[in-house]
């Protein structure tokens, strides 16, 4: 899975916890889910929860410290699918 | 510094499933579950303890610079009594202290670096549509917002 293809998983992922429509449209790399999409941060949780059940991945604390934005949380997606297939 | 965060609690119940597999494991230390799993109303510990680490959070964020999603680090323990719900939040080598407000509708906690701070403290909580526009002008030290209440604090 490439990164464009994992942004945009996650764009369906983050979609039910947000009700910014046009932040929604124009998620990239520089989406920060807290300021640019709203989301409360008790829903940080499920979106990782969600991450998980998504790719079949297990995200640590270290890791979920970091996923505030969709860079940082791409990348970590895309470390963890590296770990998984290697 | 200080901090503060309000739970509407209508909105959370809506709004978020802490019963999803995994969710507590995410969020709360061991004791921190233990609380929740043996409490009458496990609903209000859930919105308590969140309400203790974001308002925590909010000092401690402030004070190191450091933005992050580590809801785990902040630990809590509480000192309840007939009265009042006092509580300390822990991260590294940092405690804050916390007082909250238990209602029907609503879990209010502010916090502050240091004990005696916490009777000092003056909140004002709204709710919509009274929410007062130009609240920023007042320079509350803290603000929060969820679902009808915008809670801010002095």
């Amino acid at each position: 899975m490439n990164k464009e293809e994992i942004i945009e998983a996650l764009k369906t992922i983050v979609q039910p916890y947000s009700e910014e429509s046009t932040a929604l449209t124009q998620i990239d790399e520089n989406t920060d889910f807290i300021n640019d999409l709203k989301i409360n941060s008790a829903n940080l949780v499920d979106i990782v929860l969600d991450i998980e059940e998504k790719f079949n991945i297990e995200i640590d604390n270290d890791s979920m410290a970091k996923m505030l934005n969709v860079k940082a949380t791409t990348e970590i997606i895309a470390q963890k699918l590296e770990a998984h297939a290697g | 510094m200080l901090g503060n965060d309000i739970v509407d609690l209508d909105l959370a119940k809506i709004q978020s499933n802490w019963r999803r597999k995994n969710y507590l494991n995410k969020i709360f230390t061991a004791e921190e579950q233990l609380l929740i799993t043996s409490a009458e109303k496990p609903d209000e510990v859930v919105w308590l303890l969140w309400s203790m680490k974001e308002s925590a959070y909010k000092i401690h964020n402030r004070k190191t610079g450091i933005r992050n999603f580590a809801p785990k680090s902040l630990n809590c323990t509480v000192y309840a009594s007939a009265s009042e719900i006092k509580g300390k939040v822990s991260i590294d080598n940092d405690t804050y202290f916390t007082k909250s407000d238990i209602q029907l509708q609503y879990i209010h906690t502010i916090a502050a670096p240091v004990y005696s701070r916490l009777e000092e403290i003056k909140v004002a909580i709204y709710e919509l549509p009274n929410h007062p526009h130009d609240y920023k002008r007042t320079k509350p030290g803290s603000i929060s917002h969820h679902g009808q209440y915008l809670a801010l604090v002095y």
